[in-house]
Formats: C-alpha cells, sequence, structure tokens
C-alpha cells in the first residue's frame, strides 16, 4: 500500500505546502494591509492612545481686607488614589494600617473604585492629613497602583467667619458646565457670596498640558511633541472693603443673637462689616464636602444659609420716621414748626396708639421721641391729598423698595407700596386710608432689609447723595495692575440740606434724649440715630436700630437688626454703639455696655422706653 | 554516526531565529519601559523564557542521540502517561486566565495539554501506521483514530481551554487525509470550518462557500451521496451558526464574535484587544518604532503582550519588516518540514512530522490571524516566540523528533 502512495504522497506535501504557503501569504498580506495601507490611520490611533489632553485648573484668586490683610487664599489638601488593576489587595491591610483605617473600610471603597473603573485611578480617600499623606509617600513603593493627588481648597486664615459675605465653593454640576465652556464637571466653582459674584474674576483660566499616558490613564510625563499646551491664567485678587477685625468684632458681638448687621461707610457705600447670625462655618464647606453638615445647615430651623442682612424683609418701624420727615418737608405738608398735640394716639376711624410721652411735638422732637401721632396725621395727609404715589417714588429714591445693586447673592428688594402694588395686593378699591396710615410709622405693608435701612441713613448722613452699597474695592489682576470697582455718588435732587439739617438733629436728640440714652449716649462719640420695632406676628417683635457717627461729619453707618429683640433700645442699640466706639476709637470704651451685649437675651420688656 | 551534513540545519535555523526573535519580543514587553507597570514576577518572564530556550537547546541535542524508533516504541505510554496527567490535571491544577490547565508539584509543573501534543501525535501515527493493513479507508480504523484525538480534546475542553482544543481537532483531517482519506472527503471534513468563519462574517458568504465547496468535491470525487452529504452539511452548518448567534450562545460569547466583527461596537470592553492589537502592529508602519519604543507595548496598551499578542510587539517595534521575517521563518520552518518529511521512508516518520508541521502551522495562522484581527481572538500561543514554558518546551521537543527522524532517516525505515 506504501508504494503504491509514492504519488499521493508527493501530491498530498505539494498541496499541504501551498495551502500553509498561501495562508501565510494571506496574513502577510494583512500585515501589509495594516502596516503599510493603513499606517497612517493606526499610527494616529496610537498618538491618541498615548497622549491626553489634560486641564490645568489655576489657583484661585485671593481676597484681601482693606487693610490689605489676606482673609481667603488656598491651602493643598491631599488625596489617596488608587488604580484598581495595578493594586494587589494583599496589601490592604499595610493600607489600612498606614491611613489608621479599619480594613473593612478600605477594601469597601477599592471595591467602589473597581466597579467605577478597573483601569482608571479613583479617589480612595480626600483631604487627608499632611502626616498620613506622607506616610503614604514614604511607602508608595510596596503599594502599586496606590497614588497621590494635591488640590486646593480654601483656607480662612482669619478669626472672622465671614461666611454670608465670602460664601462657599461647590462642585460644578450639569447646569453649571453647560452654561460655559470654562467650566468642567468637578470643577470648584462660587456657589454663593462673593465667591459665586465675583467668581469669573477669581477662577482665572484654564491651562491646557499635554500628558503622555498609560494604558490606565496614568500620566507619565509632560508630552514633549508637536502639540503644545497651554499656561493657566492665575485668577485675580479681590480687595475688598471689609475691615476683617471690625467684622470679627460684630460677629461676636452677635453672636448667639438673630439678625443682621451693616456698617457702611455712607461717603461711598464702601460696607465695613456686614454680619448675618446665626452664622454657618465656611471651613467647614471647603475641602471634601461634609455631607451631614450640608444637611444640618440647610434643615436648621434657625436658617444659618439664610443672610439676614441683606435678605430680610421686615417692616422698618421707626427708623422710617426720619424720611417720613424728609418727604413731609419736600411734599410741603408740615413746615420744621408744624406742631401736633399727642394725646395718647391719632384717632381717624379708629384710635392710633401712641406712646411717646404726651404733648406737642414738632418734626425734630417728633423724632427724637418717636411721636407716632406726628407721623400718622402726616400719612394721612399724603394719603388723603393723593400724594400717596409720589410719596412711594420719593422713599425709592433713599433705596428703599428697589434693588440695592450690592454685588452679593440674593438681596431682596423689599416692598415700598404705591396705588397699583396695593390693588394687586389687597385687590382693586378693597383698600383704603387705614392701610395707609400706619405705613407713616414704618408698619403695615412695606418691608426693608437691614441693608436699605443703612442705605437709607447714609443718604440722610451724607447729606442726600444715593450711594451703591458694594464690598469689592478693586480687582488685582496677575500681572499686578489693579482696576477700581464703579462706585455711585449721586445727588438726591430733591434733598434739600435744611431737611436734612433738622432730621439729623431730630436723630441726635433721640440718643441723646429718646430711645437712645440708655446704652448709646456716651461722652466720646457725638452719635444720632433711631430705634425701630417691627411688629412680630409669631412672637416677640424685631427690633432695629440705625445710627451714624460722628455727627458732624459721619464716617461710618451702622444698622442693627435682631430678631425677636423686644425692645430695640437695649438690644439692637447697644449693639450699634459698641461698633461705632469699636470702629470710632479703636477699642471698647464702656465695659459695661459690652457686657450688657454679651450677656443679652430676648424677651419682651427687659427695659423700659419707647421707640 | 551520521554526517552533520545530513542534517536539516535549514530547520534549526528557521527555529533559532524564531526563537531569538521571541526573547527579543519578550524582553521588551516585560524589561522595556513597560516593566514599571508589571508586577515583579511578570517582568520575571524574560530570565524564565531564556532558561526554558538553554533547556530546549540541551533537549534539541540531547534527542538527536536517541534512536527515532524510541518514539514509536513510547508512543503509547507516552499517550497513558499524558491523559492520566491531563485527568489529574483536571482535578488538582491550577486554573490561569479561566482554565485549569497546569498541573505541577512544588515549583515544577506545566500545561499538560501542551506535553499531551506531541503524545497524540505519536499515538495515532503508531496506530495508523503500525500494520500493513490499516487503513482510514476502513471506517473503523478511521473512527479508532479519532477517538484517540477525541479523548484529549475532550479533557482539554473539560479544562476549559477551547484554543488548544481546536488544535487537537485540527490534527483529525491532517493524519485522516495523509493517512489516505480520499481528497473529496478530506475537503468536505474542513469545509465547516470555512463556512463557520464565513457564516459569522456574513451568512450569504457563508452559504457561498457551502456551494462552492460542494462544487469543488463533487469535481474531485464524483460521488453523489458526498456531494449531497456536503451541501446539507454546509446548508446546516450556515443555519446552525445563525441560530448560535441569535439563540443559544451566552451574551458574553457573543461579545467576543462582535468584538471581532466590529470591533468599535465596544472600544473598551470586548472590543479593546482587538481594537489595541491592530493599532499595535498598524502603527509601526514599514521599519516600526524601535526597540523599546512601542507606545502600545511600553505603556501597556496592549493585553498579553508577551504571551498571546507578542506578534504585535514585533509588529509594532519593527515595522512590517519585523512581521514577515516571522512569516518568513514560519515558512522556512513549514516548508522545510513537509520536504522532509517526503523523503521519509518510514511511514510513522511521515506522519508525525506532517502532523507536527500542521500543528505549528495551525497556532501560527490562528495566534497571528487573531493579532491582525482576520480571525476572532483565540487564545493560543505563538510557537517559539510567546512567552510559556511548557508550549516552549513541547514545541521544541516535537520538532526535535522531526530532527531526530529526518537526521536519522536511512537507519529508520520499515525494511530493516
Amino acid at each position: 500500500m506504501y508504494k503504491s502512495q509514492g504519488n499521493r504522497t508527493r501530491t498530498s506535501i505539494r498541496s499541504l505546502q501551498v495551502i500553509m504557503v498561501g495562508l501565510c501569504l494571506v496574513v502577510l498580506g494583512r500585515v501589509f494591509y495594516l502596516q503599510i495601507v493603513q499606517y497612517e490611520t493606526y499610527a494616529s490611533l496610537g498618538e491618541e492612545n498615548s497622549i491626553r489632553q489634560e486641564f490645568v485648573t489655576p489657583s484661585r484668586g485671593l481676597i484681601y481686607d482693606r487693610n490689605g490683610v489676606l482673609i481667603v487664599d488656598n491651602e493643598p489638601i491631599f488625596s489617596i488614589t488608587v488604580t484598581p488593576t495595578n493594586f494587589d489587595r494583599e496589601k490592604i491591610p499595610l493600607l489600612a494600617d498606614l491611613l489608621d483605617m479599619p480594613d473593612s473600610l478600605i477594601r469597601e471603597r477599592v471595591d467602589e473604585a473597581q466597579r467605577y473603573s478597573w483601569y482608571r485611578t479613583s479617589p480612595l480617600l480626600t483631604d487627608v492629613d499632611f502626616e498620613t499623606f506622607s506616610r503614604i509617600q514614604e511607602n508608595i513603593w510596596q503599594l502599586p497602583g496606590i497614588g497621590q493627588q494635591t488640590e486646593s481648597k480654601r483656607h480662612y486664615p482669619t478669626e472672622m467667619s465671614a461666611s454670608h459675605i465670602l460664601g462657599y465653593l461647590r462642585e460644578a454640576d450639569r447646569d453649571d458646565y453647560e452654561s460655559s465652556p470654562e467650566i468642567r464637571l468637578g470643577d470648584k466653582i462660587g456657589k454663593s457670596g462673593l465667591e459665586l459674584i465675583y467668581d469669573d474674576t477669581l477662577r482665572g483660566k484654564l491651562g491646557i498640558e499635554f500628558h503622555k499616558v498609560n494604558a490606565y490613564g496614568q500620566s507619565l510625563e509632560l508630552y514633549d511633541g508637536e502639540r503644545s499646551g497651554q499656561n493657566p491664567t492665575q485668577g485675580n485678587n479681590i480687595i475688598t472693603t471689609i475691615d476683617s477685625e471690625l467684622q470679627a468684632f460684630v460677629e461676636k458681638l452677635m453672636k448667639g443673637k438673630s439678625g443682621g448687621v451693616v456698617v457702611m461707610n455712607p461717603k461711598n457705600g464702601e460696607i465695613l462689616a456686614l454680619v448675618s447670625s446665626p452664622e454657618y462655618d465656611v471651613n467647614r464647606l471647603a475641602g471634601r464636602l461634609d455631607r451631614d453638615y450640608w444637611v444640618d445647615i440647610n434643615t436648621d430651623s434657625t436658617r444659618p444659609l439664610y443672610n439676614r442682612a441683606i435678605s430680610s424683609r421686615q417692616p422698618p418701624g421707626s427708623t422710617f420716621k426720619p424720611l417720613m420727615g424728609i418727604i413731609g418737608l419736600h411734599l410741603g405738608l408740615i413746615t420744621p414748626e408744624t406742631i401736633v398735640h399727642n394725646s395718647g394716639g391719632y384717632r381717624r376711624g379708629r384710635l392710633y396708639r401712641d406712646i411717646a410721652p404726651l404733648g406737642d411735638y414738632d418734626l425734630e422732637s417728633a423724632i427724637a421721641h418717636s411721636s407716632n401721632t406726628y407721623f400718622y396725621s402726616l400719612m394721612d395727609r399724603v394719603a388723603t391729598q393723593g400724594d400717596f404715589d409720589r410719596w412711594s417714588k420719593l422713599v425709592k429714591d433713599f433705596g428703599l423698595g428697589v434693588p440695592s445693586d450690592i454685588d452679593l447673592p440674593s438681596a431682596n428688594q423689599g416692598i415700598i407700596p404705591d396705588s397699583a402694588f396695593m390693588d394687586r395686593y389687597f385687590g382693586k378699591r378693597r383698600w383704603g386710608l387705614g392701610d395707609l396710615i400706619n405705613l407713616g410709622i414704618g408698619q403695615g405693608v412695606i418691608s426693608v432689609s437691614p441693608l436699605q435701612v443703612a442705605q437709607m441713613t447714609s443718604s440722610i448722613a451724607n447729606g442726600g447723595y444715593r450711594i451703591t452699597p458694594h464690598l469689592v474695592n478693586s480687582v488685582q489682576t496677575s500681572d499686578g495692575s489693579v482696576h477700581f470697582q464703579p462706585t455711585s455718588f449721586e445727588k438726591i435732587e430733591w434733598v434739600k440740606p435744611e431737611y436734612l439739617y433738622i432730621i439729623k438733629n431730630g436723630m441726635r436728640r433721640a440718643v441723646q434724649e429718646g430711645s437712645g440714652r440708655g446704652y448709646v449716649k456716651n461722652n466720646l462719640i457725638d452719635i444720632a440715630g433711631k430705634t425701630g420695632t417691627a411688629q412680630n406676628p409669631h412672637g416677640y417683635s424685631h427690633g432695629w436700630f440705625t445710627s451714624f457717627a460722628p455727627f458732624d461729619d459721619p464716617e461710618i453707618v451702622v444698622t442693627v437688626f435682631i430678631e425677636n429683640a423686644g425692645w430695640a433700645s437695649s438690644s439692637a442699640a447697644p449693639v450699634a454703639a459698641m461698633i461705632m466706639e469699636k470702629y470710632l476709637t479703636g477699642e471698647v470704651q464702656r465695659q459695661w455696655v459690652y457686657r450688657h451685649v454679651m450677656s443679652w437675651e430676648p424677651s419682651e420688656d427687659n427695659s423700659r422706653g419707647t421707640d | 554516526m551520521q554526517n552533520p551534513r545530513d542534517f536539516n540545519w535549514p530547520i534549526l535555523f528557521s527555529w533559532l531565529m524564531l526563537t531569538v526573535m521571541g526573547l527579543i519580543a519578550i524582553y521588551s514587553a516585560t524589561q522595556g519601559p513597560v516593566s514599571q507597570f508589571l508586577p515583579t514576577y511578570i517582568q520575571a518572564n524574560f530570565y524564565k523564557q531564556l532558561g526554558f530556550v538553554v533547556l530546549a537547546i540541551l533537549i534539541m541535542i540531547g534527542v538527536q542521540f536517541t534512536s527515532p524508533r524510541t518514539f514509536l516504541q513510547l508512543s503509547y505510554p507516552l499517550y497513558a502517561i499524558g491523559i492520566v496527567l491531563m485527568v489529574l490535571t483536571l482535578f488538582f491544577g491550577k486554573e490561569i486566565n479561566g482554565a485549569r490547565s497546569w498541573f505541577g508539584i512544588g515549583p515544577f509543573g506545566g500545561q499538560s495539554s501542551e506535553f499531551m501534543k506531541i503524545a497524540t501525535i505519536l499515538a495515532v501515527a503508531n496506530y495508523l501506521t503500525s500494520r500493513r493493513n490499516i487503513s482510514v479507508e476502513n471506517i473503523r480504523y478511521a473512527f479508532f483514530s479519532v477517538c484517540i484525538i477525541l479523548l484529549p480534546t475532550t479533557l482539554v475542553i473539560l479544562q476549559n481551554d477551547f484554543g488548544t482544543a481546536i488544535i487537537f481537532l485540527a490534527l483529525i483531517p491532517v493524519m485522516l487525509f495523509w493517512s489516505g482519506l480520499p481528497y473529496g472527503v478530506s475537503l468536505f471534513i474542513i469545509s465547516p470550518a470555512l463556512i463557520l468563519y464565513l457564516t459569522v462574517l456574513n451568512w450569504q458568504f457563508g452559504l457561498a462557500a457551502a456551494v462552492i465547496m460542494t462544487a469543488l468535491i463533487f469535481f474531485i470525487q464524483r460521488r453523489a451521496w458526498l456531494t449531497v452529504t456536503s451541501l446539507v452539511t454546509g446548508i446546516l452548518t450556515v443555519i446552525g451558526v445563525q441560530l448560535a448567534l441569535t439563540e443559544i450562545l451566552k451574551p458574553h460569547q457573543i461579545a467576543r464574535i462582535t468584538a471581532f466583527t466590529n470591533p468599535a461596537y465596544d472600544p473598551t470592553g470586548a472590543g479593546w484587544n482587538v481594537i489595541q492589537a491592530k493599532t499595535a502592529i498598524g502603527s509601526g508602519g514599514l521599519m516600526g518604532k524601535g526597540f523599546l519604543e512601542g507606545t502600545q507595548t511600553q505603556l501597556r496598551f496592549l493585553p498579553e503582550s508577551y504571551t498571546d499578542f507578542v506578534y504585535c510587539v514585533i509588529g509594532e517595534e519593527f515595522g512590517f519588516i519585523g512581521a514577515v521575517l516571522v512569516i518568513v521563518g514560519f515558512i522556512i520552518l513549514l516548508t522545510r518540514l513537509l520536504s522532509s518529511a517526503g523523503n521519509h521512508k518510514h511511514p510513522f516518520a511521515q506522519l508525525v512530522t506532517v502532523s507536527v508541521a500542521a500543528v505549528f502551522f495551525i497556532h501560527f495562522f490562528i495566534n497571528v490571524g487573531s493579532a491582525t484581527a482576520l480571525l476572532p481572538v483565540i487564545g493560543i500561543p505563538l510557537p517559539f516566540i510567546s512567552y510559556g514554558g511548557s508550549a516552549f518546551l513541547t514545541n521544541t521537543l516535537m520538532l526535535a523528533i522531526c530532527l531526530n527522524m529526518d537526521f536519522h532517516k536511512r537507519e529508520f525505515s520499515i525494511y530493516r
């Protein structure tokens, strides 16, 4: 059989050789196709593979106070990362030991990273302390797949909190990164306060780097080929109008109280201090998100995230009376000599009560002793002479009921009614004189924020100029040049100096002989001011005190609003007095007032007096 | 003693060339800049392979001093030992990459299925050529020799090593063909593989192939029953594959096939290997990126770079020139082996040599086919080039046996 197969053997060998060589040539053809014909395609694919474009986050601009004190800077935070495919699970006990954490927690986190991606680098622990970070660094050689990352977070070096001014950063969400090509998912952007309003200024410009990466996305070195990156532009620094020392002092005074304080320079609208109490801790919102704390402050019934200094909407109470006087004089409804007799109230359909001492009042003494009757009758005349809408317009000229244009988010414009508003509010012809007379003493359908009261007071103090309250003085770009923010200083045309002369005197007497005589009056500083009470249907009344000093050439306006304060003269007024002393003399002069403020508890009648 | 001039130097030369290229590629894939991303036990693979090469050279030399009859005599005992080892592996083996194929005692061990390739080739060759009256044309003998191959195939499938199972299965048509199976029937046996491959690409191609193969079989061997059977089998294969693709296969298996037909469908998952392998080879261009300079290899984009995708390392770093050199090396090796088979006087030697050539070829074709995305990714090593002690030593031993039989062909004859 074998001999007869000699031919077959030769044929078989030939056919096998032809098949094998033929298929080898098919493979060769394939290789030729891939390497020679398709070279361009795969060469660029290969390059795309190993080069990654990375964004370099610029360092965020710093924030300074008015005296050049650094109040917000950046601090590195250290993170430990894991690349699951390189990580040796047997190293978990060692890692846990170095991190001083239980094995199970590490295992859980590695599992989580693994679920996300085997090959990508995920954070294992963020915001670890430097000591732990260095411990990992020393042992990194025996921890394959473990890496380190340094990011930055906001750091607040001063004593003050200023949470409602500065605001906090959060990771950008979908809405954010869809709104701007400059923002990427996960970037930290300002979400409130100055960080929000000046986010574009502070953020700087992203840089681009090309990195050589391996299959795990680990960056190995900077790519030095044809493509070149772009250096990041550092964020601009901002110089605020805040006096950090004063701010810290005001925060201390307001501790345990609920309310808002605005301290402003009446000449240019620079805000020296702006406090809303209770505060929240910006430090705990920097860096790794403290979820528990975030839920806490969002659900807290005292609403620490709510900026009472600019967002509160409360009736101004008697702090409105000086402005009423100015408008009355302008409308010619009263003269400085007009006398109104207080017999315990103003009778017009019903009795509008007045608790000021009985007797005759002219404008100055009506402000000094806060006689309601005077202003009830004035408002009565405004209304009955058909000047209600004009009154509304004049009030708005002082910044009430209109946006204040402050460089903070969520400032409230409040309500100053006119007849159109009343029609909307009560319904057409469903309101009448009874709803207007109350407005004369700042009660009823009228609401303002502490900031607006401070703004109004400034216009009185500075001789009738309207100013824009603002927190940022200038922006310093990374090349060192300084750009000042525009400010406005605009005469309110109809306000005559002689009106203000009387009003300011009335406010001075309110401190000397009226509601301010208890805690505000002192021999060092000539303060003028006015208390007020915002009626609160839910509990104790809210207290107002707005003031300016020194009387002859006002440098500072202080407006204090305290919720559930009871009498303003013993709650809000002493706080303002302490701020004046601190700012104008450099220190607290009257320790007993300071102690009073610090130990103050809200109650309806913790002092006697009127407002 | 034989004259050294009679030794088949071209085969030894091509073996040496492939081995050295393998060492260079493994060095690049384990000791190159990529080593910083590799655990130390993988970095050590280069030195292990170097050890295996030294050991293989000793085997190569040692084998030349034995008589070819030894292999004939040892064929059945070796087969029995191999089967026992495989069964033991099945129960006590170590699982590597999903296949329970590694069996060892202490530090020594290896893949029993690799060793089994030699044993099976020797046993079938011995069975088919031991007596004059045995011929595969007798259906009983054909059936029994197929059983000799199917037993280890089954064990390999149980070990979950489908790549190696394909090698065993491919031995069936080659050995039967060589032992006298009519050409038409041989073609009929291998036609389903071709039809299957084309059906995966496109079922119309598969159907066309079924018709063409049937026509070819009809021309070679004008037998009505064979032609009809071939056509029916062809059509059933097409239908079967379509059913398997849509109904029977599990999602992860389908994913692997989709990765072959359309790697872009899941580029980071099942398609990753295919895309990275093609990119590695394609980006090599004519001259390659240079030794240790391949970004796909050195930045770890290429998976299994020192084993299944070692061809891509060569393609990337040495370009078309390097890739062709490997193909040329295999062409020399295979054609020389087949020629030497033609010169043998002893049918056992013929059958063994042809089978060994077939095994090398199938490894080569499937491995390089996978790496160049001609075929779906089937994980089997490239002979003499891929890292792996068992495979390297087994392949060298097979080649050494062939060389030995070629060297001693005058004394190894049925007439003596």
